[in-house]
């Protein structure tokens, strides 16, 4: 009926790049969080130290 | 020297408003969808009759001003100027007849905040206003500022493709990567929707997690996602995410935000394949820089004063505001009056300041940008080795934005000269905000809110501030969104026609 059959490796493989660049950028924002946690942390960490 | 305006100037200028119009009708008839599903058909009128005023004008413009000429830079800067001022006038009008603003400028003013993604609001009832009407809101914020009402009008209807790159250069979003301007503009939809529906699906989950119905949590989670991306900060409700009470909410903001204030062209390229990009940028680095220094600082201050005493308020109070200043959002989990009568003056003041600084450039952001900081600090770390170095040393500066490119005068003389305008415009704001009764460090926040394009208020943006407070936000705002320059070109386009008049 000329609808093409989905393929989800043929997809994954075509936006290979693009899902790859998504989880970078969200990559980044974790990691800015968790630095940002372990600095909170850190300076509790500081102010009760005796 | 420089010529008079001509007769076909303004016909270009306005040739081209008309387009503007044009969109702006039919952004403005998007929320009747929303007022269908909620079932607010009393709402439906609103959104038609500033819809039909929008396309009205747009014919009778583009009727009388008809023009065949193609536009030059200085007819772009002036249209990109006027249209930040003409589309949000015609916005105002479903606000307007909503009452959901006290006034005429309060709407006017929502609807400047809205669409230059500020995020200061001075609607009267946040948490009971209709669905379609927050809808609104909400989508002006994504299209104006996350999209690009301008770039999208003239890719959309503009005559040619050099009209179109013309207005990139007016909006301020140089974007001279891509082969064409149609490729251009569905690239930056694609990013925009892509990470729009990322965001849904982060805040949605998370409002789930802090006890909201599905529905509620869809509908929210669309507005903040779209408000998110955009750097733009308005919120379904009047705390603000403070109404959540939910980690899991500032985490999602925070994701969305710090992906809304990355720059277009970094996308652009780490989406295309080049991953490694994004730790490379000097963007990327200033961010990571500014955000854990003013974060550490502040979260510093707020404990060392006994504020704030576990990790978690520390992250969730002042990093999270550190980040959500610095990407110029605006999304707030302390209520306005915290920050004006209890959180210190150092940690306010260092807030202004990254609010000052903002995001990338060619991103949804505002501020000087990171870029221009990222340059006057390698222009000014190379001066201290020339001075260090021998007489015959030679010092050559380059940064990595995308691609390597050279320090040259002219690159630290642009950014120099907007980072002078941000600061006098910034001082001229604080100055007429604190006339007004205000203390110096609420000025400061406030007026750096509206110039940044954030939208964290200290409580001094209200239906009850005075009107003069209210134009010169709007002013900021505006200002702040064309980063000056465009605002400076179209005053001296005006004093030209007052001075030599208009030629034939």
């Amino acid at each position: 009926m000329g609808l093409r059959k989905f393929s989800l490796v043929n997809f994954l493989k075509k936006n290979f790049n693009f899902i790859t660049g998504i989880l970078s950028e969200i990559g980044l924002t974790l990691l800015i969080i968790a630095v940002a946690m372990f600095i909170c942390l850190l300076l509790v960490f500081i102010k009760s130290a005796p | 020297m420089i010529p008079a305006v001509t007769r076909e100037d303004l016909k270009i200028i306005g040739y081209n408003l008309g387009k503007i119009c044009y969109v702006t009708g039919a952004v403005l008839f998007l929320p009747i969808i929303v007022a269908v599903i909620y079932s607010e058909f009393d709402t439906i009128p609103y959104f038609l009759i500033g819809s039909a005023i929008a396309f009205i004008l747009g014919c009778l413009i583009s009727h009388f001003l008809y023009t065949k000429k193609e536009m030059e830079l200085k007819h772009a800067v002036c249209m990109a100027a006027l249209a930040w001022l003409l589309a949000p006038i015609l916005a105002s009008v479903p606000i307007l007849l909503s009452n959901a603003t006290a006034s005429g400028l309060d709407a006017c003013f929502e609807s400047v905040s809205g669409f230059t993604g500020t995020g200061l609001t001075l609607t009267l009832d946040i948490d009971h206003l209709s669905h379609s009407i927050n809808f609104l809101r909400h989508f002006l914020q994504f299209f104006g500022d996350g999209i690009g009402i301008i770039v999208v009008s003239l890719s959309i209807l503009g005559k040619t493709e050099m009209s179109s790159v013309l207005a990139f250069k007016g909006e301020t979003k140089d974007m001279g990567m891509r082969p064409s301007i149609v490729r251009t503009s569905r690239m930056i939809i694609k990013i925009a929707v892509t990470f729009l529906i990322i965001g849904t699906i982060l805040f949605t989950v998370a409002g789930i997690k802090a006890g909201l119905d599905p529905g509620t949590a869809v509908f929210d989670g669309l507005n903040h996602s779209m408000t998110g991306y955009a750097t733009g900060g308005f919120s379904t409700h009047s705390q603000n995410l403070l109404y959540y009470h939910s980690v899991w909410v500032e985490v999602a903001a925070i994701v969305v935000m710090v992906i809304g204030a990355i720059n277009f062209n970094l996308h652009y390229v780490v989406l295309g394949g080049r991953r490694r990009e994004i730790l490379k940028n000097i963007e990327v680095r200033v961010l990571l820089f500014m955000l854990l220094t003013f974060g550490l600082l502040v979260s510093a201050n707020l404990l060392f004063t006994n504020f704030y005493t576990s990790g978690e308020a520390l992250f969730r109070k002042c990093v999270f505001h550190v980040i959500s200043a610095q990407t110029t959002t605006g999304f707030q989990t302390v209520s306005p009056s915290h920050f004006m009568l209890l959180w210190p003056v150092f940690s306010m003041v260092l807030l202004s300041a990254a609010m000052v600084i903002g995001g990338s450039a060619n991103s949804t952001s505002g501020g000087i940008k990171m870029l221009r900081v990222g340059v006057l600090l390698k222009s000014f770390w190379g001066d201290v080795k020339r001075a260090l170095l021998p007489k015959t040393a030679v010092v050559r500066g380059s940064f990595h934005n995308i691609e390597d490119t050279p320090l040259t005068d002219t690159v630290i003389k642009g950014a120099a000269m907007i980072t002078i305008s941000y600061l006098i415009l910034f001082s001229v704001g604080t100055a007429i905000t604190a006339a007004h009764g205000y203390g110096l460090e609420d000025s400061m926040f406030e007026t750096s809110s509206a110039l940044g394009n954030v939208g964290l208020s200290c409580g001094i943006t209200s239906p009850s501030m005075p009107a003069m407070l209210k134009v010169t936000y709007m002013f900021l705002m505006w200002a702040g969104k064309l980063e000056i320059m465009a605002v400076f070109v179209l005053f001296g386009f005006v004093i030209l026609c007052l001075r030599k008049g208009i030629k034939k």
